[in-house]
């Protein structure tokens, strides 16, 4: 029964996208030159990220002077396809970020405001360890360079950032809820921490955009869209930790266990599992997956600022939000619809407003749907 | 009182939510091997909140619980279940977003190799739930839910069964199949420690009752005297069919 019903949430989810799909395929058949004076939509994206970018420019080449500009060679026959893969590409990453934080929502009941701060740490971390230029640890007044390739340097950043999860749990979350501190109170805690981590990470890495590999991008060009390689290998990255996220959720005893937690975890933990275990691996995963999210965001964007996460921020909780609160699932869905809505949008409308596009279709939703695309209301009695 | 060894022993207990505000005053239970135990008495006497001390889940500020020679003392509820200790909330007390299955499965979480056959022991005692395995449990009626919870506790094969409220908000026929099924529970060896609203039907099925007031135990007896009791029967089960 239970999987009909996921089967029917699901089945109306996919009819949605394929709906969708075909009727942005058959406007772009049409024509549209209502969309010709557009700039270059394929980086819009990029272009709104790098906007605050500072005007503090070096010699360095991993760090960036100007807006992305690698992927602005390559627009698609048909922009609303391409507008729309762009958003299914954005909402990926995004997912990868938002699924943490809706995990820890989820097992703790907090809104981790300082989740953004895992996302730039993932990407400038990544960028430390790849950087041919010098680079220096806080308060260490010696500077040296490392210049590792890509993959190890993104390794050990997700190693290091979920560490980072394990040490904020252990010495920070966990007493303040063995102490039974309120939620509002650790939440304004996690805004706390959040300004913190963001002035300490643009105290060390600095306040310029840096980025994460100076080779070209190659694009392919698929008739109707073009794409680059590496976002070709950030979405496959993204879809076999998405994938990882919801087998160990779904097929596994400590993933069901997970699931439980976030259901209760009173009765979690008057059924024999140890809840503090399981909310720690959540925060290890959380953050882990912040820092992939941030890495290929960093990649896909070209480059990453210290604040690119606190930007990102809003839209994460709208992903969770929208999706079904504490539902990892919901997070995953929410983040799609959010990266489609904010890419497509800037079809029609300048790109400083993408943002409130997506928040507007939060609030539409939620006034539909109050519990979200994938939440469930409970059968009371 | 049998001879009967004494299983769990809850000695002057003060606890309570908030620091500084006791529920519990002075509270002491001892329940001997293979009873089962009805906890009554009005709102706010502490009853609900004794049970959750006993689980750890409300901190105990003065006094003592063993199990068997061993204090457990504001010992951690997973701890507990692990030494033979299965407690069934009054609410909330399934995982809504998890199937049937999966619900149970929760229950032999420290032991997962004994779940099939845990599995197979419990659909005997609950064989509507083997229909609905894969049903989502947010989306069964109060009476199935309560069935999922007792047999979620049954799967860790429990020394001590603790039951919050089990007939609460249920229709009169599934009050009494779950008080059936409660008694058909203690008689596979389960020491059950029953907190209820429904006093009378609670003291017809117990061996022993205690009587809660305040915090504080007020009076304890078999079931059955305590049915009888002017007393008890003035404040607690009325006058109708005493």
């Amino acid at each position: 029964m239970t999987k009909r019903i996921d089967r029917r949430v699901m089945l109306r989810a996919l009819i949605v996208l394929v709906i969708a799909v075909a009727a942005f395929i058959a406007l772009g058949a049409s024509g549209s030159p209502a969309i010709a004076s557009t700039t270059d939509t394929v980086v819009a994206h990029s272009a709104a990220l790098s906007n605050e970018a500072p005007s503090a420019l070096t010699q360095d080449t991993t760090t960036v002077h100007a807006t992305a500009d690698t992927e602005s060679s390559g627009v698609g026959d048909n922009r609303y396809v391409q507008q729309f893969i762009n958003g299914i590409v954005f909402g990926l990453l995004l997912a990868l970020a938002s699924v943490g934080l809706s995990l820890i929502y989820g097992t703790t009941g907090l809104s981790n405001f300082a989740h953004g701060e895992q996302v730039s740490l993932g990407a400038l971390l990544t960028f430390f360890f790849a950087s041919k230029q010098e680079v220096s640890l806080p308060f260490l007044p010696v500077e040296f360079s490392i210049g590792w390739p890509l993959l190890p340097s993104a390794l050990a950043a997700i190693a290091i950032s979920a560490g980072t999860g394990w040490l904020q749990d252990r010495y920070l979350w966990s007493p303040l809820r063995r102490r039974r501190v309120s939620i509002v109170q650790q939440m304004i805690v996690s805004i706390g921490l959040s300004l913190a981590m963001l002035n300490f990470i643009q105290w060390w890495f600095g306040a310029e955009r840096k980025r994460l590999t100076t080779s070209i991008d190659t694009r392919l060009d698929l008739g109707l869209f073009s794409i680059g390689q590496t976002t070709i290998w950030s979405v496959l990255i993204a879809l076999v930790c998405l994938g990882g996220v919801g087998y160990f959720l779904l097929k596994t005893r400590t993933g069901r266990a997970t699931r439980a937690v976030s259901d209760n975890p009173a009765l979690a933990s008057a059924s024999g599992i140890r809840v503090e275990k399981v909310v720690r691996l959540v925060w290890i995963m959380a953050t882990g997956l912040a820092a992939v999210g941030g890495i290929l965001l960093a990649l896909y964007d070209n480059a990453a600022a210290f604040d690119v996460g606190a930007r990102l921020l809003l839209l994460m909780f709208a992903a969770v939000t929208l999706g079904g609160l504490g539902q990892a699932f919901g997070a995953l869905v929410g983040s799609l619809v959010i990266g489609v809505a904010v890419e497509m949008s800037t079809l029609w409308i300048g790109t400083d407003l993408k943002y409130a596009v997506a928040l507007a279709i939060l609030i539409l939703v939620l006034l539909v749907r109050p519990q979200g695309i994938l939440g469930r209301a409970e059968r009371v009695g | 009182m049998t001879d009967a060894p004494v299983i769990v022993d809850a000695d002057d207990l003060y606890a309570g939510y908030l620091p500084g505000i006791d529920i519990l005053n002075g509270c002491s239970m001892r329940v001997q091997e293979g009873e089962l135990i009805g906890i009554i008495g009005p709102n706010g006497a502490g009853k609900s909140t004794f049970l959750k001390a006993l689980f750890g889940l409300v901190p105990i500020r003065s006094g003592s619980v063993t199990l068997g020679d061993e204090d457990i003392t504001n010992m951690r509820a997973d701890e507990l279940v692990k030494r033979g200790i299965g407690f069934v909330p009054q609410t909330n007390n399934v995982f809504p977003s998890l199937t049937v299955l999966e619900n149970l499965e929760m229950g032999t979480y420290q032991r997962p190799k004994a779940f099939k056959a845990q599995w197979e022991r419990i659909g005997e005692l609950f064989p509507k739930l083997v229909d609905r395995r894969d049903q989502r449990a947010g989306s069964l009626s109060g009476g199935e839910r309560q069935m999922v919870a007792m047999a979620r506790a049954l799967m860790m094969d429990p020394k001590v069964l603790l039951l919050d409220e089990p007939s609460a908000g249920l229709s009169p026929d599934r009050q009494d199949e779950t008080f059936v099924r409660t008694r058909e529970i203690n008689r596979t060896g389960v020491t059950v420690i029953m907190v209820e609203q429904n006093a009378r039907r609670c003291l017809q099925i117990c061996d022993r009752g205690y009587v809660l007031d305040q915090g504080t135990t007020a009076y304890t007896a078999s079931g059955q005297e305590l049915l009888k009791d002017p007393k008890v029967i003035e404040l607690y089960l009325g006058t109708l069919g005493a």
